[in-house]
Parts: structure tokens; sequence; C-alpha cells
């Protein structure tokens, strides 16, 4: 059974076969007025060759992201194993942030673990917020 | 935005669920959805041609669909001057030819530049010959 989130994937993998010569449709979305002058600016700018462009780049860099959450999730689904723990995401986003944490992943490892009794729904943010804060703590 | 570039180990600690570094590569994953999610910062996936090529990473099939969008990996196709700035890099440091096509995009990408590798001095190698400030990641 074809459910939302297997259209969801088929649809944006669909976006690469499509990008050499993609179908169009004109479509209106309703826009606020200073979002529509804000898209005008930035072209004007030259962040962007035109409004259309900066709007079908932001919505497709937005479905990619969804899409993005769901293949993670249905790959946990088939592989259990291979879901990261909450500390191997933090010491990657620190990786990828470039934050000096990156080097202590031991840190790291205890804030996400002392995270989760404050705040059970914590992210990768949080825990790297944690750990900041117990350097912190050990320094006054 | 910042560019990540996979090197060969990182393509198949992603594609492959028995390899020892995937659960690392989905945990980078993890948090390169966590920056976009987060309006941090929505970085570039890249891959050079040659390097999917020697990873052995067939995109088309169903497992592989899944995969592209877990990644969010785009192919970099080698072009005439792409080559030829591969080959340079690959004849002045003797480097592999998939290490040259990364180093090439090194070079070339704009902006903050990251490679997901396993292979540290190759890639430290490459940017400082051609003058580029590169994060590595260590897989």
């Amino acid at each position: 059974m074809t459910t939302p989130r297997i259209e969801l994937l088929a649809a944006v993998s669909r976006l690469d076969d499509e990008s050499a010569t993609p179908a169009t449709a004109v479509t209106s979305i309703r826009l606020p007025v200073a979002l529509r002058e804000a898209m005008a600016a930035a072209v004007a700018a030259g962040f962007d060759a035109s409004s259309n462009e900066l709007g079908v780049t932001a919505i497709r860099d937005r479905l990619e992201l969804y899409a993005q959450r769901v293949a993670l999730d249905m790959h946990y689904e088939t592989h259990p194993d291979s879901r990261p723990t909450l500390a191997e995401i933090a010491l990657a986003l620190a990786e990828l942030d470039g934050d000096p944490l990156a080097a202590d992943p031991d840190l790291i490892a205890a804030a996400a673990e002392a995270v989760v009794r404050f705040k059970p729904t914590a992210n990768a943010d949080d825990v790297l917020m944690y750990a900041a804060g117990m350097i912190n703590a050990v320094h006054r | 935005m910042a560019t990540t570039i996979l090197d060969n180990e990182a393509v198949q600690a992603l594609v492959d669920p028995r390899h020892r570094k995937h659960r690392r590569m989905l945990a980078l994953c993890e948090a390169a959805h966590h920056r976009g999610a987060h309006r941090r910062s929505i970085d570039a996936v890249l891959v050079p041609v040659a390097v999917r090529v020697e990873a052995g990473w067939t995109r088309n099939g169903p497992e592989a669909a899944r995969i592209n969008l877990v990644s969010r990996a785009r192919d970099v196709v080698l072009d005439t001057n792409r080559t030829n700035r591969a080959t340079l890099i690959r004849r002045s440091l003797g480097v592999s030819v998939t290490d040259a096509t990364i180093g090439e995009l090194i070079g070339s990408c704009a902006g903050p530049i990251q490679v997901i590798t396993s292979d540290r001095d190759d890639s430290d190698r490459m940017a400082a010959y051609l003058g580029r400030s590169v994060e590595i990641i260590v897989l």
C-alpha cells in the first residue's frame, strides 16, 4: 500500500530525474507582502536569478529535508542497529558546526546521558549546550 | 551554505548497513538534517562520480533510492575543466585519481568546505596545495 511517506520519497526522488528538462506547472501561493518584497530585494541584490528560482529552491530544500527525515526513519525500521545514539549525533553536530566541543567525545557522551534525565526529548543542540554548561561549572 | 564532500570510505559506510562505520555516517547525516531543520545551514553534500565508481554506489533501485535521500548527496560530473584541474592535482601531489577529483572540488567550491574522510593526510595535503581552508571530519 502506498502511504504519504512513500509518495513523498518517490516524488522527491523524481526531482533529480526531471531536473534536466523539468515539466513545470503554474501555481499560485498567497505570500505575505513583506516576504514578496524581501524576495524581490534578494533578486535585485543578485542572490538569485529570479523570484521563481528563489521560491523553487527554497521549497525544494524544505521537501528534501522532509524526505531525508522519512528516509532515515524508514532505514532505522529496516536496520534498527544503525540508529545513532543522541551522543553520537551531538558529536557529529559539533564536528559539522566546527564546535571545539567536538574534541571531547567523552564530555559529550556524559552530557547526553545527563540531559535526558531533565529533558527526555533532548536533541543534539541540548546536549552541546549542557556540555558547555558542564565545562563552565567546572571552571567556576 | 557549507559544502560537504564524501570520500570513498564515507560512501561505502553510507551505503552498506554492515559497514563498521555505517552508524557513524548516519550520525553525520542526522546532524546535517538537524542543521537544516533548525535553519542553521542546508549544506550541499557532493560526491565526485569517480568516488562513486570506486565505492561501487549505484543510485538506482529501492534501497539505493532511500540512501540517496538519507544523504542528500549529489553527483559531481567530471567535465573537461574539472578533469584538467584534477589531472594537475594528481600530477603535482601523486594522489589517487579519486582523491584528485575530491581535490578538484576542494579547489572549486565556494564557501566553507568539509570533507568526510578516513584519510586526513591526503585531504590536508590537497587543501594546503590549493590554499583552501578545509574542515576535515575523520570518519
